[in-house]
């Protein structure tokens, strides 16, 4: 089994996010990137099925340089080796042009892979686009959401949960597949230190001298979308009308704001 | 010079506004019908272009239903082979029928199937698809779609547009637009399309229902008017059933904060923010809940929102249109109390 996990460096679910007042944007510096929240559920689901099958499992990013101690990490949970996809020209990627480049990678650096998981998506830009998307470019099947599998052959049987209609299912994917994984549905493994002090040895940085993609088909100038603004959003003003006093004195208050709301 | 990847376009061959009609065993989703709304509105400011729909293994029953909620031809796509839901194969057929009736925009209700649907077609049309947008206008000058989703923790909301290729793709998630009133007296066109896919690789063997165990027979966040949420402030899952009670008097339901989550007291189906869900109630009431930016993000579009805490500093209270100072032992089971009294 040859398993890719594809992991994103995002900003870290422990650390609090902070938005700068002024500009609106989030703050970046000072705060290290690491694996994505849910791609960790990704990469312990890849763990588990070499557990029990054995080969290996390849976590492989696109990033800038600061994602290698993400993917430094996701070695110290046990993961074999790590690519990381970097090149300036692959900046400003919509999820079309990294899908693409993800693609590419897995076609020239692991050609005889068995299984594609990623995450269900990406805590920093929620899209669930990437899986679907590098299922097309490798022209293979998938399935999202899955929380357990089974491998009889070529056949992963995997199943799945759709949160929104309360349904598992089950379904037999001919490898190779892309699968995505049901995020909050694994415990990720910890981080062995020992193994993460020499991870950098088993990461291999391939630019895009070494993928050769046309640089008009990544990084922003092969993407479909274009961001074309970005405005604060605006939310309805609160009133923040301040109630206090003898709890028999607030409930009143609420029993009049309630039915003035029509809940009442 | 564009990527030599992407065929070119024609964009004057592209017309029309449609959707892509999910079913739900023998009825459509509501988001499908939420969508024909907006693609009406969208079509009319692009002077009147048509609407369409597309059902996978649909019947005509249903594609009548979807005109009349707006749609002016709807694509039945049939093929005995795709009865059963599988991720590629759907994708596929629905591919070829967009690929073959070249609307310049094409709008995918985001739910769980539509999100792992959607990005598999625009990638087969080699187009560009925005996700979850919460709004959709149309730019008067280049008449192109304008895809407004919330970024950076729902604190900016970008606009995106596809100027090169076409269709225009986005996801909308279910409830962000009303669904059209039902109009039986509108006519429309149903084609009934045979649709060849390549070799089945993804086979259905089974589906359940899950009986999950949840914290109360009561609504799923999403849907309900009104929504009590506990935070970590609760102390215990006793204080979980104070808002049960008085959720199910409001007629509304519960949810809860990623805190309240973590400490079991409620499934994650039932978390706000960032991480957990995205809801727009009439009424918000938060118990022991701080209001860390990542939970309130989920709550922004609440039209009237009341906070119960001690601390009245809490950024809750700051984020509330009634900011109750007090603890939540003593004001609820009195509150409860009260209105069982009038409603008695
Ligand atoms: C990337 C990221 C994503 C996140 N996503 C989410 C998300 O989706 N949803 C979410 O909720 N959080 C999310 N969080 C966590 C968030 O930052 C907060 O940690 C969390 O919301 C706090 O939960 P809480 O308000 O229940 O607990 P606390 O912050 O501990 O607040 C408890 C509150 O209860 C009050 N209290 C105490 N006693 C009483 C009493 N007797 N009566 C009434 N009030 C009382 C306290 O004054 C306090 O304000 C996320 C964090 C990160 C970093
Ligand atoms: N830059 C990236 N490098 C590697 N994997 C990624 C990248 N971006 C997204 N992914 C994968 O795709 C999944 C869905 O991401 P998204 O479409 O951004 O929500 C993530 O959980 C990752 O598994």
């Amino acid at each position: 089994m040859k398993i890719v996990a594809l992991t994103k460096a995002a900003v870290p679910l422990s650390s609090a996010i902070r938005i700068d007042p002024k500009t609106g944007t989030l703050v970046r510096e000072g705060v290290p990137l690491t694996s994505n929240a849910w791609d960790r559920d990704a990469v312990e689901f890849a763990l588990k099925l070499k557990d029990k099958y054995g080969g290996e499992v390849i976590a492989l990013s696109m990033a800038p340089p600061s994602g290698i101690p993400a993917l430094e990490s996701l070695i110290g949970m046990g993961v074999d080796r790590a690519i990381l996809a970097s090149d300036r020209v692959f900046a400003g990627a919509d999820t079309w042009a990294t899908a693409h480049v993800l693609a590419k990678t897995i076609e020239k650096y692991v050609p005889d892979y068995d299984l594609v998981v990623a995450g269900e998506e990406t805590i920093d830009s929620t899209t669930a686009h990437i899986g679907a998307q590098t299922a097309s470019w490798l022209g293979v099947p998938y399935v999202y959401y899955v929380y357990d599998a089974e491998i009889k052959g070529r056949t992963l049987i995997a199943r799945r949960f759709l949160e929104d209609e309360g349904v598992d299912e089950v379904f037999e994917v001919e490898m190779p597949a892309v699968i995505s994984v049901l995020k909050g549905s694994q415990v990720p493994r910890e981080v062995r230190l020992s193994r993460k002090l020499n991870a950098r040895e088993y990461i291999q940085i391939v630019s895009n001298k070494e993928l050769g993609l046309e640089p008009d088909c990544v990084g922003l100038r092969g993407s479909p979308t274009v961001v074309a603004g970005m405005a604060p959003a605006t939310y309805p003003p609160r009133k923040k009308v301040v109630i206090q006093g003898e709890p028999a004195e607030v409930v009143k208050k609420l029993v009049e704001i309630l039915k003035q709301e029509g809940v009442l | 010079m564009p990527c030599s990847l992407w065929p070119p376009v024609n964009k004057e061959e592209y017309k029309g506004v449609w959707v892509y009609l999910e079913r739900e065993g023998s009825r459509l989703k509501d988001v499908g019908l939420e969508l024909l709304g907006k693609a009406r509105d969208l079509a009319q400011k692009l002077g009147g272009a048509e609407v369409g729909g597309v059902i996978v293994a649909g019947t005509e029953e249903m594609a009548r239903e979807a005109v009349y909620h707006g749609a002016d031809k709807v694509v039945i796509i049939d093929n005995p082979d795709l009865k059963v839901y599988t991720p590629a194969e759907y994708a596929e057929a629905i591919a070829k029928v967009v690929g073959k009736y070249k609307p310049e925009i094409f709008l995918i209700g985001a739910t769980k199937r539509g999100r792992e649907l959607a990005a598999y077609i625009a990638n087969t049309l080699t187009t560009g698809i925005t996700a979850d947008c919460t709004a959709l206008e149309i730019d008067p000058k280049t008449c192109d779609l304008l895809q407004i989703r919330p970024t950076f923790g729902g604190t900016q909301l970008a606009t995106i547009r596809t100027p090169q290729r076409r269709p225009q793709m986005a996801s909308v998630r279910p409830g962000v637009f009303p669904k059209p009133p039902r109009d039986t007296s509108r006519t429309g066109q149903i084609i009934v399309e045979k649709v060849e896919i390549a070799k089945r690789r993804t086979r259905l063997v089974s589906i359940e229902k899950r009986l999950e165990k949840d914290v109360a027979d009561l609504p799923p966040v999403e849907s309900a008017d009104v929504v009590i949420a506990g935070g970590r402030g609760l102390g215990s899952v006793e204080g979980f059933k104070l808002l049960i009670d008085l959720a199910k008097l409001l007629g509304g339901t519960v949810g809860a904060s990623l805190m309240a989550v973590r400490a079991g007291w409620a499934p994650h189906t039932r978390q706000i923010g960032q991480t957990g869900k995205t809801i727009r109630p009439k009424l918000y009431i938060a118990v022991g809940i701080s209001g860390a930016i990542q939970h309130l993000m989920g709550i922004m579009e609440t039209k009237t929102i009341i906070a119960i805490n001690p601390d009245p500093h809490a950024p809750i209270m700051e984020n509330a249109d009634y900011a109750v100072v007090g603890d939540y032992k003593q004001i609820l089971p009195l509150l409860i109390e009260e209105i069982k009294r009038l409603k008695s």
